[in-house]
């Protein structure tokens, strides 16, 4: 559901990169508290996430440092520095360290009902934020000088999607790991994105996708032994956007090309009505009858196109012979205006 | 020091080198995240490699991952291409699928094989001088050692050949083709040398060394300076030294070498971010702070300019003329007065001739925006600089 804003942020990595991030925040709180609790290592995790949030957005802002540099180099410094803590952390004699690495990878099955609930809880707050804030967090999206100007605090609604975006990830981590947590951030939202031009909508769809591909992939990887649920979970996600690049009406690839092929038979047809056009022009009678023959396949004409024609009423044809009709005339005389015009 | 611990000392920073150099292009093409896909995204190459071969020491298996690597950059450009979603989610996307199933084919069919996600992720590099490279049972050294050591060779002889090449299509691609260079080719070149360096490196270092080793003393050098050799010595100066220092911090430590090298790195980025002479945080902000200053600076002469009367000059009308905070206020006339610009007598402020001069200059830049007006000023203000 965040991820729709991330996506249209174009910080799509940056789920990626706070995945990492959390490790060393895990380290420190286990380092710290000493315990496995949960929740201890999760507000660790959200700490050092939103950290590093915050350090790649200072990297792009005050150095002439790209994004894609800051998030590489975050994520990739941040996990070192977790390693080197887990590696520490394994070396000292407490015999309460074994697990941490659970974080890494993931293990929705040994998901508790309480965190379960847990997670519910948060999402129902995010989903509350989100629309408290709907109307700042869509200008902030599209037109962020707009925003400024009309005077919204446009620091704090960023820090406050980044948060979330942070919350979202580091609870998502438990279930699918660090290396799956940016696909389930982000391939919901780019397949929804293929499917509607709205923010509510794709918002809404992201989460369908999300929620569906996370049902799917549950139950597909329960059904057989040995596989693991969380790449299970990305693959049906992948197949989603998949199949939504492919056969969205408006972007898909699929009718994309039709749309293309369509336009190309268009214009023959066009090409075909014009040189009809051009010869009846000649004559007084514009439903003056011509020999088909005339035609050849330099103008677009093929025995199709000559069907087609007729079907649209713009030409009527006997035996041999064409003739044009008042309309077809009267469209291939506006096709030639609209094409002057659009020269002009 | 032992032999071992030299050896290991030596693949870090033969490693930290072969990375620095296709690092700093890849930074330079903003591209970096590419190297965070592709050391994913060999998982599946390696496995399918080992499935033909049954063999983990088989160099078929660097071979497929290579390719993966390249397959992954193949397929982030294809989804690209069709517009549908920008680079960055193309390659958030990509990899996670590829890594995936690779994942599946482990879990699948390898279970019962040392093939584990966490040592192609973290790698060990204190193992690496014990899988030795052995010639008719004579002893060559460390195996990895060789493999990084050609690899190396191979990209700083390609990076001498095509250092032009590179450079212009890196800079202007518009004239890299222009001048029948083929961008995309060497595009592809460059990728396919990330990828077999990736893939060379990550058995000895991990995967996630590997990104930070690419991009980390690339984006270092570059707050550094603007010049493309400088920044290549450069980055290979910090990842040696991150390599050798963290190979002690994980000595001290007792913690996972790569681990400790990516500290390094992390503190040595973290130094340079925030001290570096022109384009450090610190350098950035007390520049933005100084011009600020000077934007007051010429306000409040510019006022003075504007009135001659007594009851305008007085120091406490300017306080709430121009709405300054009292501090601001101060550290603007602080300025001025240090400058010889204004002079104060019984709280009544004025103009000198050298402010005047000044603010004359500055209203002419500022009209006409023309800058060899200002080039005498240009010395002592920030503002008028670039």
């Amino acid at each position: 559901m965040l991820g729709s804003f991330a996506v249209l942020r174009k910080q799509s990595l940056l789920g990626d990169a706070i995945s990492h991030a959390a490790l060393p925040g895990i380290a420190i709180a286990f380092l710290i508290t000493g315990t496995k609790e949960t929740n201890v290592l999760l507000i660790g995790a959200l700490v050092s996430g939103l950290l590093g949030a915050f350090w790649i957005r200072s990297i792009t802002k005050r150095t002439h440092l790209k994004s894609d540099t800051a998030l590489g180099l975050i994520l990739s410094i941040f996990f070192g520095f977790g390693m080197l803590l887990l590696t520490y952390i394994q070396k000292l004699p407490n015999a309460n360290q074994a697990g941490l690495d659970k974080f890494l990878f993931g293990q929705a099955a040994t998901l508790l009902a309480r965190d379960v609930w847990f997670m519910a809880i948060v999402t129902f707050i995010c989903l509350i934020v989100l629309l408290l804030f709907w109307k700042e967090f869509k200008i902030l999206l599209f037109d962020a000088d707009y925003a400024k100007t009309l005077g919204f605090n446009i620091q704090f609604i960023d820090i406050l999607i980044t948060s979330f975006i942070v919350i979202a990830i580091v609870l998502g981590l438990q279930t699918v790991g660090v290396v799956l947590m940016s696909a389930m951030l982000l391939a919901p939202a780019a397949a929804a994105r293929q499917w509607t031009n709205s923010l509510g909508v794709m918002v809404v769809l992201a989460a369908f996708f999300g929620a569906s591909s996370g049902v799917i992939g549950t139950a597909i990887s329960a059904s057989q032994n040995n596989l693991s649920t969380g790449p299970v979970i990305v693959l049906v996600a992948a197949v989603f956007v998949g199949f939504s690049f492919v056969f969205s009406p408006s972007r898909g690839l699929l009718f994309r090309q039709i749309r293309f092929i369509q336009n190309r038979k268009d214009l023959e047809l066009h090409k075909t009505l014009a040189f009809m056009f051009e010869i009846a022009q000649d004559h007084e009678n514009i439903s003056h009858p011509h020999a088909v023959k005339i035609l050849n396949n330099f103008h677009g004409y093929t025995r199709k196109s000559l069907g087609k024609l007729e079907r649209k009423e713009y030409i009527s044809v006997d035996g041999s012979m064409w003739s044009m009709t008042p309309k077809g005339y009267h469209f291939a005389a506006n096709l030639y205006n609209q094409q002057g015009n659009e020269n002009e | 020091m032992s032999s071992a611990q030299i050896e290991i000392q030596l693949i870090a920073s033969i490693v930290a080198i072969a990375c620095a150099i296709p690092g700093t292009f890849l930074v330079l093409r903003k591209m970096a995240l590419i190297s965070d896909a592709i050391s994913h995204s060999i998982l599946p190459g390696l496995v399918l490699g080992f499935f033909i071969t049954h063999d983990l020491n088989s160099p078929l298996l660097i071979v497929m991952a290579a390719l993966s690597g390249v397959v992954t950059v193949v397929l982030v450009e294809f989804i690209q291409k069709t517009r549908l979603v920008k680079e960055d989610t193309a390659i958030g996307l990509v990899f996670p699928v590829l890594f995936s199933i690779g994942v599946i084919m482990i879990a699948k069919n390898a279970n019962d094989v040392h093939l584990d996600t966490d040592a192609i992720l973290l790698g060990e590099l204190a193992f690496a001088p014990f899988d030795r490279f052995l010639v008719d049972g004579a002893d060559l050294g460390p195996k990895s050692l060789w493999i990084i050591g050609t690899i190396l060779l191979i990209t700083i002889g390609l990076l001498f050949a095509f250092f032009k090449e590179l450079k212009i299509s890196t800079f202007d691609a518009g004239l890299a083709t222009a001048l029948g260079f083929s961008p995309i080719m060497i595009h592809y070149g460059l990728m396919s040398v990330a990828s077999i360096t990736i893939v060379g490196s990550f058995d000895a270092v991990g995967a996630i060394l590997v990104v930070a080793l690419m991009i980390a003393p690339a984006a270092t050098a570059y707050l550094l300076t603007d010049n493309l050799k400088r920044m290549l010595v450069l980055s290979v100066i910090f990842g040696v030294f991150s390599a050798i220092a963290g190979y002690w911090l994980a000595h001290w430590l007792d913690a996972s070498i790569s681990g400790s090298m990516t500290t390094i790195l992390g503190i040595v980025f973290l130094l340079v971010y925030l001290f570096a002479p022109k384009r450090g945080l610190i350098s950035v902000l007390y520049r933005n702070r100084q011009q600020q200053i000077e934007v007051s600076l010429l306000t409040f002469l510019l006022h003075l300019n504007n009135h001659q009367e007594i009851s305008e000059r007085h120091i406490n009308h300017l306080n709430e003329h121009i709405n300054w905070r009292r501090v601001r206020s101060k550290s603007v006339l602080d300025l001025a007065l240090k400058n010889n610009m204004i002079t104060i007598d019984k709280s009544i402020i004025s103009l000198t001739d050298k402010g005047k001069n000044f603010t004359d200059k500055a209203i002419d830049y500022i009209i006409t925006n023309d800058h060899s007006k200002i080039e005498s000023i240009k010395e002592d203000f920030f503002l008028f600089r670039g």
